[in-house]
This record gives structure tokens, C-alpha cells and sequence, in this order.
């Protein structure tokens, strides 16, 4: 759809590899997992788990005061977004463009918040409740202090799609730049939801992995015939898009450039993902891009590693490209730093730019016997070159059957 | 921990208050605390030393009250 042009001018991270771009990108593509077994809980029903957890310290780029009321998912996305204005250099002394909109994904809000409240409440039996309780648990925190924190005042959307949230984020944060409606939008989102009580609710879900006999940091493995579920993770990314005028008036550096962006629904069941509904997103995103499938070198997957999830994806490629479908580079890199559910969509497509920029596609880890029913072009071992590369997609398929998927190219 | 010491600490490590500042008669409002932050510690000194404040006696201006509020409940809770 023709409009004003749009690209990324900064990344951010707090993440499961750190928060050092170039470093996370590296580590990503030597297949270095972040992934550990990790003790959790109380100790009397606690359990050993598999998560891709941060060592999180804002240090002094939260006020000790400001800190009580955040929840962690909003510390996270106030530094990734200091960050990504930092790598854009649009920090000014401290402050971001106040005219800026934030859109921000996230799925669970402040968990860790809840599961607090509800602990002083059904365990000690006491009807009292710490003031903060609700503005922390709102999943409009991140975006909200990421405002405040950092004197944004444009439009602060939150979208709360599961793990679609952040990649529906970035996909309107395009739009409404492309549209005319802003100039520059922080987009991205934040996730911390490895309290125990949220952990406890994912295992029963039955889609999270088993330790593999290799190690905690093999145990996911989209698209392996050895796979048994996604390993969740935490942290948050944030991308500065700019209109093309403000980016180049500004001299800004060009990291990519977003050109399309497709969303649909599955109408179809809570937790069971849907060919269908995944191939429409890949069609209209395609579509509103105005690409034909054979410009696309590569697609950052959602594949989180479950038997159930990973072959429908596939097969919505086949269906969506066609015989281009053949030729298209895929890879999961929740292989290494695990599923950040409402920030994973913004992770993976901060990844995605940094692919299209070193014309590098990160692999699939512990991709070594490829399930026959995942039989396209699935990357594995170190990764892969191409001097090419010029279109990548980033999908994002939510439980829900909400499904997004989002089209770079290379700036 | 006393309750004294334990608010000391709070204050200074939680809520960045500056250590310099914190002596026994001033006041949480020149402590710089709002309202919200004022129960905040509240509940953290509850936690704390697993005791109920009432919200009636919730009236203490100064730390060294608020201590000996504290010290108070704690020893009622014992008895």
C-alpha cells in the first residue's frame, strides 16, 4: 500500500543474551543459547525449570524510588527503550522526542505483581492489598512508564495479543506512520511472567519442553524431529521507527526499512494453531508490502519447538508462497532465547533487522534431524550468509489464533 | 533488625532516600515520601515483622513514632 516510507532507526534489548546488539546477534547466530534449568518457586512447591531468565539490573537508569512502582515487564521496556533512543541517537539528556506515539505489546502485565497480591491474600489470609497492586499489574505499564520515564507524549497504545502483542505493535506503530498520523513511534514490547504462579500455568498448557539429555540449553529445538514444546523467556525490545523524511533530515542511520505488515484470526480453537488463519497473514502482508513471494529471502518463525505448532507454519508457507516456498530461508531463533510470548514479536523482529543489515540468517539451534514433516529450507548449524538478502518476513501466531507477520527490507 | 533500623534501610535502599537525612524525628513527608510511598513502607514493615497496622493508628508523623508503633504491635503480637 502506497504512504510515506518507514525505517528502523534504533534497536533496543533487554534480553536473554544481553542487551549489547551487535554481541546478541553474534551469540544468536553462533547458536549460544540462553536457555538454563532454573529453580523456581517456594520451596515447598517449587520445581526445576526451563527458562531463558534475565540477571536484570536496571542499576542507575531507574530511579531505586521509581523502581517500587514498576513492575518488572516495565523496567524492562524503559531500558530497552533507553537503549533503542540511545542506539538512535535521539537521548537527549535522558529524555526521548516528546512528540513520539509508544506502542508497546504485552501479554501478562505485572505477573509477578499479581501472584503477590493473591499470595498475601489467600496465604496469610489478609483483605489487604498494596496500593500499587493495580497500576502495576496493568499491561499498559510498559508503555505508560516508558512515557514518563523518558518525557514521551505522543499516543501510548498497548496491545496485549499474547504472542502476537508486540509484533501487532510494531506492525500499527508502521501504519501510522506510513499513514501520516505520526513522524517517529517507540514500538516494541516487554514480557516478565517467570514468577512461579505464571510458570506453573504454562507447564499445564503441556506445551513446554522437556530437558533434552544434551543439556537445558538443547532443549529447544523448533522443527527437530526431537522437539517437545517451547521454553519460556523474559525481556524487552524496542525498535525507533522514523518517516523516511525525519530519518534523513536528521541523518539518521538506516537499519531497515518496514514495508508491510498482515494480521488475521483463526476463528478456529483457543491453543490449536490453524493453517489457514496463518496463511492469510502471510498473504496480507505480502499484499500491503505489494511483494511477490519470491523477493522473500528469509523468515524469522514463530516456531517455538512444540510437535503440534511447527508444521502448521510450514505448511502456511507452502501455502502462501506457493513454489517460491522452496526458495525461502526459515529459521527459529527461540531455539536460543526461548518464547518472550508479548516480546517476542519485537525481539525477533529487532533480530530480523540486524539479519537483513549483516545479510546473515541466524540458524535454528539444535536443529539436527529435521521432522520430514518441516521440509523446507529450515537454516541449522552456524547459519547462513546471503549476499542477497534483500526481503525478510518476522511472524508472530498467537494462542487465540491471532496471527501477524511483518515485512522488512534491507535499508 | 529493630523496626528502626529495618525502616532506615528500607528507606534508604528501596526508596532512595538519602541516609544523611534520616534521623529519628524527621518526618516521612520531609523524608520526601508521598502518601502512596508512605504506605508502601507501610506494608513493607508489616511483611517485615508480620504484624497488622490498624488503619487508626496509622497516625505517626515522625520515624521514631512510627518505630515505637511498630515496636509495640510486635510485642503485642508476642504476648
Amino acid at each position: 500500500m502506497p504512504g510515506r516510507r518507514v525505517f528502523v532507526t534504533g534497536l533496543g534489548f533487554v534480553s536473554p543474551h544481553g542487551e549489547d546488539p551487535a554481541a546478541i546477534f553474534e551469540k544468536i547466530c553462533l547458536g549460544e543459547s540462553a536457555i538454563r534449568m532454573v529453580r523456581t518457586g517456594t520451596p515447598e512447591l517449587g520445581a526445576d525449570v526451563l527458562l531463558a531468565s534475565i540477571d536484570f539490573e536496571p542499576g542507575d537508569r531507574i530511579a531505586k524510588a521509581e523502581r517500587v512502582f514498576m513492575a518488572r515487564a516495565a523496567q524492562m521496556a524503559v531500558v530497552a527503550t533507553r537503549n533503542a533512543l540511545d542506539n538512535s541517537g535521539l537521548l537527549v539528556e535522558g529524555l526521548g522526542p516528546d512528540e513520539a506515539g509508544v506502542y508497546m505489546g504485552c501479554g501478562l502485565g505485572g505477573a509477578e505483581i499479581l501472584q503477590q497480591a493473591y499470595s498475601t491474600y489467600f496465604g496469610r489470609r489478609r483483605r489487604r492489598s498494596r496500593p500499587t497492586t493495580v497500576p502495576l499489574i496493568m499491561a499498559s505499564g510498559p508503555a505508560s512508564q516508558v512515557c514518563m520515564q523518558l518525557g514521551i507524549r505522543g499516543p501510548a497504545h498497548t496491545y496485549s495479543i499474547a504472542c502476537a502483542s508486540s509484533s501487532v505493535a510494531i506492525g500499527e506503530a508502521f501504519r501510522s506512520i506510513r499513514d501520516g498520523y505520526s513522524d517517529v513511534v517507540i514500538a516494541g514490547g516487554a514480557e516478565a511472567m517467570l514468577n512461579d504462579g505464571s510458570v506453573c500455568a504454562w507447564q499445564a498448557v503441556g506445551v513446554v519442553a522437556k530437558e533434552h539429555v544434551d543439556g537445558a540449553g538443547a532443549s529447544c529445538r523448533p522443527f527437530d524431529l526431537g522437539r517437545t514444546g517451547l521454553v519460556l523467556g523474559e525481556g524487552a525490545a524496542t525498535l525507533i521507527l522514523e518517516s523516511e523524511e525525519r530519518a534523513v533530515s536528521r541523518g539518521a542511520e538506516l537499519l531497515a526499512e518496514i514495508v508491510g505488515f498482515g494480521a488475521s484470526s483463526d476463528a478456529h480453537k483457543l491453543t490449536e494453531p490453524s493453517v489457514d488463519g496463518q496463511e492469510r497473514a502471510l498473504r496480507n502482508a505480502l499484499k500491503d508490502a505489494g511483494l511477490p513471494a519470491e523477493s522473500v529471502g528469509y523468515i524469522n518463525a514463530h516456531a517455538t519447538g512444540t510437535p503440534a505448532g511447527d508444521p502448521v507454519e510450514i505448511e502456511a508457507v507452502k501455502r502462501a508462497f506457493g513454489p517460491a516456498a522452496k526458495r525461502v530461508a526459515i529459521s527459529s531463533t527461540k531455539s536460543v532465547h526461548g518464547h518472550l510470548v508479548g516480546a517476542s514479536g519485537a525481539l525477533e523482529c529487532a533480530i530480523t533487522t540486524l539479519a537483513l543489515r549483516e545479510r546473515r540468517i541466524p540458524p535454528t539451534a539444535n536443529l539436527t534431524e529435521a521432522d520430514p514433516t518441516c521440509d523446507l529450507d529450515c537454516v541449522a548449524g552456524a547459519g547462513r550468509d546471503v549476499p542477497d538478502l534483500e526481503v525478510a518476513l518476522s511472524n508472530s501466531f498467537a494462542f487465540g489464533g491471532s496471527n501477524a507477520t511483518l515485512v522488512l527490507r534491507r535499508a | 533488625m529493630t523496626p528502626y533500623a529495618f525502616m532506615v534501610e528500607t528507606l534508604a535502599e528501596k526508596y532512595d532516600v538519602g541516609r544523611d537525612s534520616i534521623t529519628p524525628e524527621a518526618t516521612l513527608a520531609e523524608l520526601g515520601l508521598d502518601s502512596l510511598t508512605v504506605v508502601e513502607l507501610l506494608f513493607d514493615v508489616e511483611d517485615e515483622f508480620e504484624i497488622e497496622v490498624p488503619e487508626e493508628r496509622a497516625t505517626f508523623e515522625t520515624l521514631a513514632e512510627a518505630a515505637a508503633l511498630v515496636e509495640e504491635l510486635v510485642q503485642a503480637k508476642g504476648a
